[in-house]
């Protein structure tokens, strides 16, 4: 500690000379791939082993049609979100992971995305896209791939429900008996776990889709409506009387969403509000067990609308191989390739081409979103990402301290008012 | 070579100063400068920089969190303090020739191998209201676990708590290292005039010590102002920024809500009372060497 804070001069020349050789490999190794025009870099935030796999399989069935060799970089998720704002500007690679919506957005405004709408127009991807395309489009073009969708809903054990006599809820007032008759029964009604912050917003998405509908959720999103509006008092009113009535596991600020899952793998907890990936935590024996429902309505006639979060996938607008690139992209769009990938991630299928593969949540969340009007994708990713910081903790400390509600939206509103300059 | 010969006075300095300074100059002062300097645009990182002026500092006085976080900093301070204490108390334990007692040492000295990262996730799982040592421990007395880290008043200190394990045992490095530099013969005489235990203590061996003890105060305040790791992994600065600290909370603002400027203007406070700081150590450290 102290040899770090008071080097030796000897130290920092040798620390330099280390720095200047790095650097020289590095830009001869940037200069090399650039010559190479029959290579392909491709960095992917998607750290389940599986799809690592899949990927990598994809990638070579692609190296052997084309002869173009593929590299394919994996970072960890959470790590990936800093680094891909360093490395579009400065490296870019051909092909990118990110997500879709208001995220895609931010980097589309700063010009680091490539527009692909000249590959949509070419392989018909609107007329197989539906409500997915949406989530990749800005200004009426088109800006990425969705790979996956991941539907939000209560996610429970048929085995639990059945045990302890439980009903899935299908309005509000059902919801509030179903939570009541699990804590008779010793259950927790919801599994929360808001350390990380976003699952917290889950619910105030579902609770104002809802309430206030899809039209005016989006406004908020987009900052064109007040966190103050008055129209968004009964979406608190709920989500306070849910936290009163001690609906949601104690202590949630300690646990991520794998530690409180734990509560419904254990039979702990009656449902949990995720995406299907909730599976996963599961011992693969038990998830034929698992049932998914929709959240339940609140205000008759409204909706229903549902939050699926759409990842996708990019060319940074630095990519040194456009033409290559867009062949990787169409290549792993195509539905045997897209299969396999749905196979190593639990997500829907942005294709309504596809046949998916069966999945025992998902196969749930198609069937209660058939008839759906509407969707958004979820909160930080429908609302600029200052304003989704911000939000994700004004949530989590709704959710331990609902009393402080005013204060709580007078900050969400001053945020709104410096983001949109209003 | 006339050249040379005429001006080596000054050349030899020069060029042996010059990769230090080069390398000090970008690494350090020229990037402070230039987060000075950032902290007066408003800036998301890629795009165009706008000038504000001092609109980013008028909003961050402003801020509630950057309250929080100040406060949170102080707590770190002074509770980092305890560790040259109690450091000094375990060196003076552990320095004594018993049995045994170089396992003991060693023993205490394991939390400074373990990197701050693992130790944040040991005291997570310690913490944990479900499953953590603390909560069977707890429930050993029939009490209910308390969410240490879910707990905005106790959130800091546990974390701070943590931190202290390693520092703790870096402190004891310290004193035991000067402990073993001790004049002997003052010590011998001080005995032969009936010096015991306190009186030993505090007129013979603490004075001794001074250096070392200065250096490990020095040493622990800086640690506490520049912790941000093991926030990271315990809290993320949560529940709602309630552990977050000055560097985190502009690791936060810079990196997830894209705003440059305003990181770089919680970066200049902090800045400003780290300097204050070590104006004052390096007062200090040259009037003794002066003296």
């Amino acid at each position: 500690m102290i040899n770090s804070r008071n080097p030796s001069r000897r130290d920092l020349v040798k620390l330099g000379g280390q720095g200047l050789a790095a650097v020289a490999a590095g830009s001869l190794g940037l200069s090399a791939l650039a010559q190479d025009a029959k290579k392909l870099t491709v960095i992917s935030d998607r750290s389940n082993p599986n799809t690592q796999a899949t990927l990598a399989a994809i990638a070579k069935a692609f190296e052997k049609e084309t002869g173009v060799s593929v590299t394919i970089n994996f970072i960890p998720l959470e790590a990936h979100k800093t680094a891909i704002r360093n490395y579009l500007v400065v490296g870019p690679p051909d092909v990118c992971f990110w997500f879709s919506g208001n995220r895609m957005r931010s980097f589309v405004k700063m010009g680091l995305f490539d527009d692909i709408s000249d590959l949509f127009a070419k392989e018909k991807y609107l007329n197989v896209l539906g409500l997915a395309a949406e989530a990749v489009t800005v200004d009426r073009k088109q800006w990425g791939l969705p790979t996956h969708g991941m539907p939000w809903g209560l996610v429970y054990r048929k085995d639990v429900f059945a045990e302890n006599g439980l009903t899935v809820p299908r309005t509000f007032a059902d919801f509030k008996i179903m939570g009541d008759k699990a804590k008779t029964s010793g259950l927790v009604p919801m599994a929360m776990g808001t350390k990380d912050m976003w699952p917290a917003a889950g619910w105030f998405d579902h609770l104002n889709l809802r309430i206030n509908g899809l039209d005016r959720h989006m406004s908020l999103m987009n900052g064109e409506m007040s966190y103050q509006d008055p129209q968004l008092t009964p979406v608190f009113d709920r989500w306070e009387e849910l936290i009163k009535a001690n609906f949601f596991l104690p202590n949630s600020t300690s646990f991520g969403w794998q530690q409180a899952g734990a509560f419904l793998v254990q039979k702990k907890a009656a449902m949990m509000n995720l995406p299907p990936f909730v599976q996963n935590i599961f011992p693969e024996n038990e998830r034929s067990l698992l049932g998914f429902a929709p959240f339940p309505e609140i205000v008759p006639g409204v909706g229903p609308f549902e939050n699926i979060s759409y990842n996708s996938i990019h060319i940074p607008s630095g990519s040194k191989n456009k033409g290559l690139a867009r062949d990787f992209l169409a290549f792993f769009y195509r539905p045997e390739n897209l299969v396999q990938f749905l196979k190593s991630e639990v997500g829907l299928s942005p294709r309504n081409d596809v046949k998916e593969p069966p999945n025992v949540l998902l196969d749930q969340a198609r069937e209660a979103f058939k008839n759906i009007k509407g969707s958004a994708q979820f909160y930080d990713r429908d609302t600029d990402p200052d304003m989704a910081q911000v939000g994700l903790n004004a949530f989590q400390e709704f959710m331990v301290a609902p009393e402080r509600r005013k204060a709580i939206q007078e900050r969400l509103e001053a945020a709104r008012k410096r983001i949109y300059k209003t | 070579m006339k050249f040379w010969k005429l001006h080596r006075g000054w050349l030899y300095p020069f060029f042996f100063l010059l990769p230090a300074v080069a390398i000090f100059g970008t690494v350090i002062v020229s990037s402070a400068v230039q987060s000075i300097w950032i902290s007066l645009y408003t800036w998301d990182g890629i795009g165009p920089k706008v000038w504000v002026g001092v609109d980013n500092y008028v909003e961050l006085f402003q801020d509630a969190q950057f309250y929080t976080s100040l406060r949170n900093n102080v707590i770190w301070v002074l509770m980092f303090l305890l560790a040259p204490a109690i450091g000094l108390a375990i060196a003076l334990a552990v320095n004594q020739p018993i049995r045994g007692m170089r396992l003991i040492k060693s023993l205490f000295f394991v939390p400074l191998v373990i990197a701050p990262v693992a130790v944040g996730v040991i005291f997570v799982w310690f913490y944990d209201p479900s499953f953590g040592l603390l909560a069977k421990i707890f429930g050993w007395f029939g009490a209910p676990s308390p969410a240490l880290l879910s707990s905005e008043k106790y959130v800091t200190i546990s974390i701070v708590a943590a931190a202290l394990w390693s520092q703790i045992a870096f402190c004891m490095i310290l004193f035991l290292a000067g402990l073993s530099g001790i004049d002997e013969s003052v010590v011998n005489a001080a005995r032969v005039d009936g010096a015991r235990g306190w009186k030993m203590l505090y007129h013979i061996v603490l004075p001794q010590l001074k250096h070392v003890n200065f250096l490990a105060i020095a040493v622990s305040v800086i640690g506490a102002l520049r912790s941000f790791d093991i926030i990271s992994v315990m809290t993320q600065g949560g529940p709602f920024g309630s552990s977050t600290n000055l560097a985190y909370q502009m690791y936060q603002q810079s990196i997830f809500s894209y705003r440059f400027g305003y990181g770089a203007a919680i970066a200049t406070i902090l800045f400003g009372g780290v300097a204050i700081f070590i104006t004052w150590y390096l007062y200090r450290l040259l009037r003794d060497e002066r003296n």
